[in-house]
């Protein structure tokens, strides 16, 4: 280190100021305009003198008491249309996260010890699993459904049943007691859980237990994979668009259960390490009486499908191995995949969300390199301009570091994710409220605020959707990361040696 | 004051913009089905009563008391010769679906059915920007929405949807999805994809109350084209008026009447409690009572309140049987498509709206040209009205579907245009109603009945089965 020449300290520090001062020009661009017109015209005021203001009152006094009806009416009537043809905000009131029992935990040495008794499963493919779980990110209270406890596992329809049930229930009971909501003022359920979907249907299944409305909008979504919680929340936001004074109950969760893989193949093998229990039960509402109470609102949510390209659609596929048994396909390049479909996704989310001086500088990076052929590398727009809390799906710990580095985010960014993977694992749909949950319980949630949600799922997909805090929250909070909040941030190693 | 008339002006012009695009943006909001394709499966696929007997007789658990369950069930079912099942069933290989058979069944159906609708409909898959797809007992990873994307190369920006496990009414529920959507103004193109998937889902054990689905369910899909588009009103074929969703859930015995889970022996099948019936009745009545009033006319619905208030002020306590006898239903609507569960569903739900024959002979020959193909057997039921050149301008159409849960869906549309497309129905149509139902089940396994325990020798009725003529 003593050998390293020291970075030239002037010239960068000059570049950053010179790019901060930018920053404020572009963005107050409005102001500045301003400040010289306004300055205009009371020099312009204070020049006329009191008589001409008193004249021009004078004219208005005069004019037809009918002119002045009919242009305040009209003022009125546009002022109404204009008012009712805005979009209705969504507002969060509240959402509650399921809290696994210590009973359920898998640490590292119940899980080796599991699969060395699974009579399925020979000693390559439990090296092979457990390599997977070193390196994982995952930490050593990532739960499992009791069916998955069972030597072997019983993946029987009733045992995934009453994982639903266990998950899906205590996160709503919790939901409702927080907020107080009734169940009969729920105008809208939506439901999605990707690998497990019985007849009747999990929002049926929620219907039945809270004894729900029968004019309910109920929809149960199924096979979107772990960005479903965002698609959810698509269409949760089109709904409350169509129906004033709503409210709507959107559950994403994954059933482990019915889905452990037994057999031998490598790639199908990596969900068994990475996927864990969990659910989370998000409140919605157009009601401007919850705008008080509310936590925050949905800005946007920008939603990408890459299905189109081969190689992207058949990244995360569920196909039966030579014996026959049925698992998840993780193919290698899922991390090149992602990064392209994050891509996509930006580029329609950057307009949205960026502040002016960004996107012009992205468009004319964007020019120079298109339209006059340089090579410059393309530039990445700063988005801790945007945003101050980023939620990056916990997919595993390959796609936290892929995004960090495509986004240029420093690690308090992605501490969420990380500790949420390492706390709770892959829950799928449900990880980004987790991460939530952690950023809130840590109390960096401050009123303003702006939260980017990213979730990636089989197909391939990358949804994304942005909240702006309404409220700071205040610590302690009361949620899944309640014990174990102060242990947290930990350092995660890159090998956690088991074997 | 010439800065004052340039501001007012200027302020005219702007709310005159305002009102012009509120007015456009509620023009918007209407939802047009554009076109509608059902699927029709290869010949080799077909169901012929000699199969349906091969079948039965391949599985092992099934004694006699299941053979006279079967044939009445079937015999009841109103179900005929031609309809459809997926390969592995006919080529034996029931017991033992995989993945492949299933993903195989699908595609056959996506394959053919989509591309027949942008063909005909003459849009590109590029158009499309929302797509919802409704498959009830099949949910790979990635889900058949993505599946559609890939194969037809969909834009990227596309909005999918993918519903699940909502029974035999989800198709209603997909097009409660599409014109949500719709309301929102944008101008947009919707793809709503229906079908059911059978392979996957045969029941191998002898539970009769998990059997009813075998004998009931066929393959079948329809694929339609919907937009809120008021440049494409002309091609348009109907227009959405109103959708009523009912969703009894609440009630115990309602939720437990359809329900998918392991049998004695840990076969999984659906299990179709004795209360179906019931609950279907109660969701029904509980669908009509938010339904009517949206579309009986007004003089219609002034008598029934005249009606109701006569009643309650002679016996305040008695039922409004009476009353209810006396709504002539249709008085807003002109033809009914109704769910073909069965015959049983279909005469249940004639007597509750007394209708005529005439009304439920859609629904009659749908379920028996092509079974109970489950959540799209509505789109069937339409194209037999449509090849019968039933449907005129300004006709109103009624859906009404019911699914598990327990659910009643209903939707009224409007015809835009008159329509006379055949689609599937084109080459059988001459032939329905038949002249004479005799019922082919009854006629050739009639012998089950006349057997008892005693007299039953399973290995000699195999052996004469398998020599007989036809």
């Amino acid at each position: 280190m003593a050998n390293e020449p020291l970075p030239p300290f002037s010239s960068s520090v000059r570049l950053k100021y010179v790019k901060l001062g930018y920053q404020y020009l572009v963005n107050h661009i409005l102001t500045f305009i301003l400040i010289p017109i306004i300055v205009g015209i009371s020099i312009e005021l204070a020049r006329v003198g009191p008589d001409e203001i008193l004249s021009l009152l004078r004219f208005l006094n005069d004019l037809d008491l009918i002119y002045v009806m009919s242009t305040l009416f009209l003022v009125i009537i546009v002022g109404t249309v204009y008012f009712m043809s805005r979009p209705r905000p969504v507002y969060l009131v509240d959402y509650a996260c399921f809290r696994p029992k210590p009973n359920f935990r898998v640490p590292f040495s119940t899980f080796l010890e599991h699969a060395r008794l699974v009579p399925q499963f020979d000693e390559r493919t439990v090296r092979f699993q457990v390599k997977i779980l070193e390196r994982s990110g995952l930490g050593e209270e990532t739960c499992l459904p009791p069916a998955n406890h069972y030597i072997p596992p019983t993946c029987s329809m009733a045992a995934a049943r009453s994982e639903a049930e266990l998950v899906i229930f205590s996160a709503i009971d919790e939901l409702l007691n927080k907020t107080g909501m009734r169940p009969k003022n729920i105008d809208i359920l939506i439901v999605n859980c990707s690998l497990f979907s019985p007849t009747p249907s999990l929002s049926a299944m929620i219907v039945n237990k809270y004894k729900l409305r029968s004019n309910i909008l109920s929809f149960n979504l199924s096979g979107m994979g772990c960005s479903a919680g965002l698609i959810s929340l698509d269409l949760a936001r089109d709904l409350l668009q169509a129906h004033g004074n709503s409210n709507a109950l959107v559950v994403s969760t994954e059933i482990i259960t019915p889905n452990y893989y037994l057999g031998k193949e490598r790639a199908m093998l990596l969900p068994n390490c990475l996927f864990r229990m969990g659910a989370a039960a998000v409140l919605l509402s157009n009601c401007r009486r919850e705008r008080s109470r509310a936590k925050y609102r949905l800005t946007h949510v920008v939603r990408t499908h890459k299905g189109a390209d081969d190689a992207a659609y058949r990244c995360v596929f569920q196909e039966q191995d030579s014996e026959g048994l049925t698992g998840i396909n993780l193919s290698k390049d899922l991390m090149a995949i992602a990064g392209d479909a994050l891509k996509s996704n930006i580029t329609t989310m950057g307009p949205l969300v960026l502040p002016a001086s960004e996107q012009l500088l992205f468009l004319f990076s964007l020019i120079a390199r298109k339209v006059f052929k340089a090579k410059w590398k393309p530039y990445i727009p700063d988005f801790r301009l945007a945003f101050e809390h980023f939620c990056i799906h916990a997919g595993g710990r390959a796609v936290i570091d892929e995004l960090q580095k495509n986004l240029q985010l420093s690690d308090q960014h992605v501490e969420a994710s990380r500790m949420a993977l390492h706390r709770f694992g892959n829950t799928s749909s449900s990880s980004l409220w987790y991460e939530l949950n952690y950023i809130e319980s840590k109390g960096r949630m401050k009123k303003g605020d702006r939260v980017w949600m990213i979730g990636f799922g089989s197909g391939f997909k990358c949804n994304s959707a942005v909240w702006k805090c309404l409220k700071t929250i205040k610590t302690p909070v009361d949620g899944p990361w309640s014990t174990s909040i102060h242990r947290y941030p930990v350092d995660v190693p890159a090998v956690v040696k088991v074997l | 004051m010439d800065v004052l008339t340039t501001l007012t002006i200027i302020f005219l012009l702007y709310s005159l913009y305002l009102l012009y695009k509120s007015y456009k943006l509620k023009c918007s909001r209407n939802c047009y089905l554009v076109d509608y394709v059902c699927f029709k499966p290869s010949p080799d696929r077909q169901i012929t009563t000699r199969k349906c007997g091969e079948i039965i007789e391949r599985n092992k658990n099934l004694g006699l008391a299941e053979y006279k369950f079967l044939l009445k069930v079937i015999v009841n079912s109103g179900i005929g010769e031609r309809t459809y099942g997926p390969r592995n069933i006919i080529e034996g290989r029931e017991e033992s679906p995989t993945l492949d058979d299933a993903i195989e069944e699908m595609d056959e159906f996506l394959n053919v059915c989509i591309h027949d609708l942008f063909v005909k409909t003459k849009i590109s898959p590029r158009d499309v920007d929302v797509l919802v797809v409704n498959i009830s007992t099949f949910c790979p990873a990635p889900s058949l929405a993505s599946r559609i994307v890939h194969r037809y190369n969909m834009r990227d920006d596309v909005k999918t949807y993918s519903l699940s496990s909502m029974g035999c009414s989800a198709t209603l529920v997909a097009i409660d999805v599409v014109q949500n959507i719709f309301k929102s103004g944008k101008k947009s193109l919707a793809v709503v994809i229906t079908s059911e998937s059978i392979s996957p889902n045969w029941y191998s054990g002898n539970d009769k109350s998990m059997m009813l689905g075998n004998c009931l369910f066929r393959c079948g899909g329809s694929a339609m084209l919907l937009t809120n588009d008021p440049a494409m009103q002309a091609q348009a074929k109907m227009r959405l008026k109103c959708l009523v969703r009912t969703h009894i859930g609440a009630n115990d015995d309602a939720f437990n009447s359809a329900v998918q889970k392991e049998d004695d022996m840990g076969r999984v099948g659906v299990h179709l409690s004795k209360d179906l019936p019931k609950a279907a009745m109660r969701a029904f009545t509980e669908n009509l009572k938010r339904l009517l009033p949206k579309i009986l006319p007004y003089r219609e619905i002034a008598l029934i309140a005249f009606h109701i208030v006569k009643q309650k002020l002679v016996q305040p306590n008695a039922k409004l049987n009476k009353v209810v006898a006396q709504i002539n239903f249709k008085s807003g609507v002109d033809h009914f498509c109704l769910h073909t569960g069965g015959t049983a569903v279909i005469d249940a739900v004639r007597q509750a709206l007394r209708l005529s024959e005439f009304d439920v002979e859609p629904a009659r020959m749908t379920l028996h040209r092509w079974g109970n193909t489950s959540a799209s057997s509505i789109w069937y039921v339409l194209g037999y009205m449509e090849a019968k050149k039933r449907l005129k301008k300004k006709d109103r159409v009624l859906m009404i579907s019911f699914g598990s849960g327990f659910k009643c869906n209903s939707c009224l549309w409007e015809v835009t245009r008159d329509l006379g497309d055949g689609d599937v129905w084109e080459d059988c149509i001459k032939e329905y109603p038949p002249k004479t139902i005799v019922n082919p089940y009854l006629d050739k396994y009639g012998w089950v009945n006349e057997e008892t325990e005693e007299t039953f020798n399973r290995e000699e009725r195999i052996e004469a089965f398998k020599n007989s003529p036809w």
